[in-house]
């Protein structure tokens, strides 16, 4: 038999699986015929855990043992501003991990979120096999095209956990591109507006006969129609409140009715012009009489509602246009993903917007895991292949000195890439310097995204300004982030490279397969109405269970580091001599100079002293500051004729944080007025 | 490009890459228009994309990414007529690579000059043009324009500012004129 390999859309609010073969995409449905599954996990009593539609339905009798929208948590900080609101809405519980993670307790036991979306994409996985009739190891499945690595690398985790070879991690835009357009033979230039159930994205392409080049991507992951719903409900509450005197909100079981109520409302709002919303009982009042919830709501009174959400999407259409360099006029289509664009007053906004007709001839649901399921299965016969050439949504940092980022990788940027930067030390015969990696649009390290950070030594020690570290930042063609920092002037190798970590280290992925978890769920299948086999629930792991003598196959090897004894030392701590760690990210900014980078040469390592040599008798238009009592760094560093604005006065930015900001802060877009300044002075 | 490499050349390639600059790695030639540029990058993907190559052992794998890798950054400075123009500078001046925020601010810088003046009597007086322009008097900025051009003869943006000037300055000049009967 062939090799096959699915796609599978794991969606905030639903999941679908699809498969490619030479006779044409299928999506494959679940035992209950349906195309799409709720991306919803059931914690039953007695340790079965079901996924989907039915497991949907289990929110309102038991809100606290069932995930939904879990997509909305994955790969992000516990301290995060998602999660805070996560927190406020979400019915389960939402606890600390170790390295700020997010973990939920469901009953008696913590799961991270790589493992709830293991759980969906293993009854993806088991739908496919129930219907394909033999085991199905390997798939590309779909992310938000503004995912940050962090959520990539958990998401690439769960394939993991839920025992799928991930052949890719491909952005849902892309993929919903590649259904449309390929083996058509267009040349084309559209775009994917894709309204998920938590997430934004626009990316616009240009198709080709046989590739796919994605010219620019800009999203919101903290809009999607989950937001929608949220204005109804918000509605719904406070008038009920206003009239009964009873906040819905507080009643967990109420609050989750009107929930259902509100999305249900929403979907009909796609067919009819007007819903009704009628809830019996949904609580008592005061008196302990029962009180109903009824309300009828027009399209036109939904749409006064969401306009303004409507609106934040064109605005990133805006950028994503600018990026590209074009304008709507250029476009040859736009095509629709995901289940809000459904609704009527969408399609006419987003028609006004790109002055055309939406393509609505494939399922906005199902659009995505069709396109994965191409190129899953042009990743495994690389003959017939029509090739992606896709961008990195977010510009790649690194933290210097006053606690700013400096771009590294700008967004928009096609990957795979990799790009190196110079920069140097801090103080005087400093011994270590701190990597820290953000991906986002700010200048400020902490309004970025935290990736990771890492710690550099071994390097010559000499004079602040002296030593040259390279930094070189790499982009894989999953959106996978890889750092390596290396003392070039030694001619010493004495380099780190760290793969990024999502929060899960290899052995905690490990501990996870062996405790088995996701193994318990159960997918119904039509043919045997009978039990799947099962494993028997296992018991809930101690802290560090020692693992079982047969160990089954173990996962692929990541990275390096010799097994360390199993579990003894606490997961978090860093394996072997790599330095990763993830405390108080964001906040230990200030922590100790010592470690910072400044940002100083700008060339690559051949050319730096040849451009050393080509400096203009002009000069930096202020005479460099001095620094106190302490030499100027030699040219390398000070480099005048460097063409960037950084460059042009590297000695101001050693002497100190507050004027490293202000020499940082003009790298960007500001020069003209720099240089207006120095004139009139 | 052919479209398959044997795999010594594919790691003869991979050894040689800081030598070729940025046309050569895309096969084509240094005035190549941009959508020559465009459709080489496809083609050297499609060769060199990892994707294609999952077949092949990790040395060549590796040596493969690093091609695709420099093949990307090729394009992401050529495409953009305003970086190229910075990397061009850059390759008279025998760099074959440049990073991608370097050529960005290199094209920054360029713009600027063009705009601003390059040289402190041309920004001087091009500065100066801007402020009698925003007094109101068109006759003196023309002639602080006039003298910035005097030190900067090949700035265009100078020489169509100068004629806008010009242009406006007549005009202003008819209108205050009486009538002729």
């Amino acid at each position: 038999m062939a090799e096959v390999a699915i796609g599978i859309d794991l969606g905030t609010s639903n999941s679908c699986v699809a498969i490619a073969r030479p006779d044409g995409v299928e999506v494959i449905p679940n035992a209950f015929g349906e195309n799409t599954s709720a991306s919803v996990v059931a914690f039953h009593e007695g340790g079965k855990i079901t996924v989907g539609n039915a497991a949907k339905a289990q929110i309102i009798h038991s809100p606290g043992r069932t995930v939904y929208s879990s997509k909305r948590l994955i790969g992000r900080y516990f301290f995060s501003e998602e999660v805070k609101k996560a927190q406020a809405i979400c019915s389960y519980r939402i606890v600390e991990g170790p390295n700020h993670s997010v973990r939920l307790q469901v009953a008696d036991q913590q799961y991270s979120l790589p493992e709830i979306s293991a759980m969906i994409l293993r009854e993806m996985k088991q739908v496919a096999e129930a219907h394909l009739g033999h085991e199905v190891t390997k798939a590309v499945v779909t992310v938000p095209a503004y995912f940050n690595d962090n959520q990539r690398q958990a998401t690439k985790d769960a394939g993991r956990i839920a025992g799928l070879e991930v052949l890719r991690i491909l952005n849902e835009p892309t993929a919903a591109a590649l259904s449309y357009g390929f083996g058509k033979g267009l040349t084309q230039k559209v775009a994917v507006y894709d309204l998920g159930g938590g997430t934004f994205d626009i990316s616009v392409l240009e198709i080709g006969t046989d590739v796919f080049e994605v010219l620019s991507t800009c999203g919101d992951t903290f809009l999607g129609g989950d937001d929608f719903d949220d204005r109804l409900i918000d509605l719904l509450a406070d008038e009920f409140s206003r009239t009964h005197g009873v906040n819905l909100r507080k009643d967990p079981f109420a609050f989750e009715k009107l929930k259902v109520a509100a999305e249900t409302a929403k979907k009909n709002l796609s067919i009819d012009d007007e819903v009704e919303i009628r809830i019996p009982d949904i609580a008592k009042n005061d008196a302990g009489e029962s009180l109903s919830l009824e309300r009828q709501v027009a399209h036109d009174e939904f749409a006064s509602l969401v306009m303004d959400l409507v609106m934040r999407t064109f605005k990133v259409c805006d950028e994503a246009l600018q990026q590209a360099n074009l304008t709507v006029r250029d476009l040859d289509g736009v095509i629709l993903v995901g289940g809000p664009t459904r609704l009527p007053l969408i399609r006419s906004a987003v028609g006004d917007y790109f002055q055309k007709v939406p393509k609505t001839d494939v399922d906005p649901d199902e659009v995505v895991a069709m396109g994965a399921s191409i190129h899953a299965s042009s990743l495994i016969q690389p003959e017939q292949n029509a090739f992606l050439l896709d961008v990195t949504p977010l510009s790649l940092r690194i933290g210097v000195a006053g606690g700013l980022a400096e771009t590294v990788i700008e967004r928009n940027t096609p990957v795979p890439i990799e790009q190196t930067r110079t920069f140097t030390t801090f103080q005087d015969y400093q011994e270590r310097v701190k990597i820290r990696v953000y991906q986002g649009e700010s200048r400020q390290a902490e309004e970025n995204e935290l990736l990771g950070q890492f710690e550099f030594a071994g390097f010559r020690k000499a004079r602040r300004g002296e030593v040259e570290i390279d930094v070189t930042f790499a982009i894989d063609s999953d959106g996978l982030v890889k750092v390596t920092a290396c003392d070039r002037a030694t001619g010493q190798q004495a380099s780190t490279e760290i793969t990024l970590s999502s929060g899960l280290s290899d052995e905690e992925i490990e501990n996870i397969i062996e405790r088995g978890d996701t193994e318990r769920v159960h997918t119904p299948s039509l043919d045997d109405s009978a039990e799947l086999p099962v494993p028997a629930p296992t018991p809930p792991p101690v802290a560090a269970a020692a693992p079982p003598p047969a160990a089954s196959e173990p996962p692929p090897p990541v990275a390096a580091a010799a097994p360390v004894a199993q579990a003894a030392t606490p997961p978090a701590g860093p394996a072997g001599d790599e330095i990763v760690t993830l405390d108080e990210p964001g906040d230990d900014l200030a922590d100790d100079d010592e470690l910072e980078l400044v940002a100083g040469v700008e060339t690559p390592p051949a050319e730096m002293h040849k451009q050393a040599l080509e400096v203009e008798d002009e000069g930096a238009p202020e005479d460099p500051v001095p620094l106190e009592g302490r030499p100027a760094p030699e040219t390398p560093a000070v480099e005048p004729s460097a063409p960037t604005a950084e460059a042009s006065e590297p000695v101001e930015s050693l002497a100190g944080d507050d004027v490293t900001e202000e020499y940082l802060g003009e790298a960007g877009t500001d020069l003209s007025q720099y240089y207006d300044d120095s004139e009139k002075s | 490009m052919s479209d398959v490499l044997a795999p010594t050349e594919i790691l003869a390639l991979a050894n040689i890459l800081d030598e070729l600059d940025y046309y050569q790695v895309l096969h084509i030639r240094p005035d190549a228009s941009a959508s020559a540029v465009r459709s080489a990058f496809h083609q050297s993907s499609r060769a060199f994309h990892p994707d294609s190559n999952r077949h092949l052992d990790a040395d060549h794998r590796q040596a493969i990414g690093r091609i695709s890798k420099r093949i990307t950054e090729a394009y992401t400075v050529l495409r953009d007529p305003r970086r190229r123009r910075a990397y061009d500078e850059a390759l008279r001046g025998g760099r074959t690579r440049m990073q991608i925020a370097e050529a960005e601010a290199g094209a920054r810088q360029q713009a600027t000059d063009e705009l601003e003046g390059k040289t402190p009597n041309g920004r001087r007086y091009s500065a100066m043009a801007r402020t009698d322009v925003a007094r109101g008097d068109l006759a003196a900025a023309v002639r602080n324009l006039q003298t910035a051009l005097t030190f900067e003869p090949a700035n265009a943006h100078f020489k169509t500012k100068l004629q806008e000037l010009k242009g406006q300055l007549e005009e202003e000049r008819r209108k205050k004129r009486p009538a002729p009967f």
